[in-house]
């Protein structure tokens, strides 16, 4: 799930900061500038793993605040195509399953990698449906409480729209699309 | 910004979670005191009810160290430390199976040895619980799911 990347960055140190020692200030902006945000085909910035190297410190004309160098290593969330995670229910609807990790949450199981065969039914709230698989002649509903465990199809990083329209879902710059079509995925309380 | 290298090191969740334990996450709600900003809180949250949180390195290392005789591929064996799988079903989507030919008994053989060297997963130790004092009558052993699991593995 989690992967070093090693990133070389040019960085402004605003002046009000330069009373911290030059580490401090350092991280502080990386991690202002980079975490909880996505790098395309890195993925998701988690936190900073360590500094390398800090080079520079130059003043450039007009300018107040010095500019630097930075080599650092950071932790990413960047699951790999095949991998099992584990996850909770956020959303269930007609086209299939929302999962979140909690700080990751654009995660969806499309209704075709349900195990087969699976069908809906109506709940409570008219705009989600539960997702049921006829197993053997058992029923097995996926309910909420669980943790549901999937299998990554594919890590996909759309490019930021132009326009959007009014009221609907802010873009998800990273999206991870899983399967629960297999032995051992789903909800775990089917498995044990 | 420039990528100097897109993947210097695949971590465990264990390792994530160490970092950000090292740096001053706790379970504590008041969470004022600590150099960890909310994102990194919600990515630790994630991590503690995994089956990462009662992990140590020297688990891990005991684990990758058996894991060696069964030549399994780096990916498959971050991911069997991160699940934690306690039984044959749920090993059975991390391993490639059809490439390999094992039978049932390998799987066995794995799993046992996964429930042996590493801490089981918060949920689980109620279950373990349970179904070691369904199987064998140990009245004052509450704690050690584990012992239990061996005296079966022995036993057997």
């Amino acid at each position: 799930m989690f992967i070093l990347s090693e990133l070389e960055h040019k960085l402004r140190l605003p002046p009000h900061l330069l009373d911290l020692p030059l580490q401090d200030a350092i991280k502080g902006q990386l991690e202002s500038i980079f975490l909880d945000k996505v790098i395309a085909k890195l993925g998701l910035c988690i936190s900073i793993h360590g500094i390398k190297s800090i080079d520079g410190g130059f003043v450039l004309p007009v300018e107040g605040a010095p500019t630097y160098t930075v080599v650092f290593c950071m932790v990413m969330f960047r699951p790999y195509v095949g991998e099992i995670i584990a996850a909770k229910l956020k959303d269930s609807n007609p086209k299939g399953l929302q999962l979140s990790l909690g700080f990751f949450d654009d995660i969806y199981i499309p209704s075709y990698a349900l195990p087969n065969p699976s069908h809906s039914e109506p709940d409570v709230d008219p705009n989600r449906v539960r997702w049921v698989w006829r197993y053997n002649d058992m029923e097995l509903l996926v309910d909420e409480e669980s943790e549901i465990r999937f299998q990554v199809t594919s890590v996909d990083y759309p490019t930021i729209p132009l326009e959007q329209e009014e009221g609907s879902k802010p873009f998800a710059p990273m999206v991870v699309t899983g399967s629960t079509d297999s032995d051992g995925l789903g909800p775990l309380s089917w498995w044990v | 910004m420039k990528i100097l290298k897109s993947n210097a090191g695949h971590l465990t969740n264990f390792e994530v979670l160490d970092l950000l334990r090292s740096r001053g996450a706790s379970k504590d709600p008041t969470r004022v005191m600590s150099l960890i900003t909310s994102s990194e809180f919600k990515v630790y949250d994630y991590l503690v009810e995994s089956a990462a949180c009662d992990q140590t390195r020297e688990n891990i290392n005991q684990f990758v160290e058996k894991s060696k005789e069964y030549k399994l591929a780096k990916a498959e064996v971050i991911n069997i430390i991160n699940i934690r799988p306690s039984s044959e079903v749920e090993l059975a989507p991390l391993i490639e199976l059809e490439q390999r030919g094992w039978d049932e008994e390998k799987l066995t053989e794995i799993v046992e040895m996964v429930t042996q060297v590493l801490p089981p997963h918060p949920n689980q130790k109620e279950s373990d619980e349970v179904a070691a004092e369904d199987d064998s009558a140990k009245a004052g052993d509450e704690d050690n799911a584990e012992d239990n699991a061996e005296e079966e593995m022995d036993a057997s």
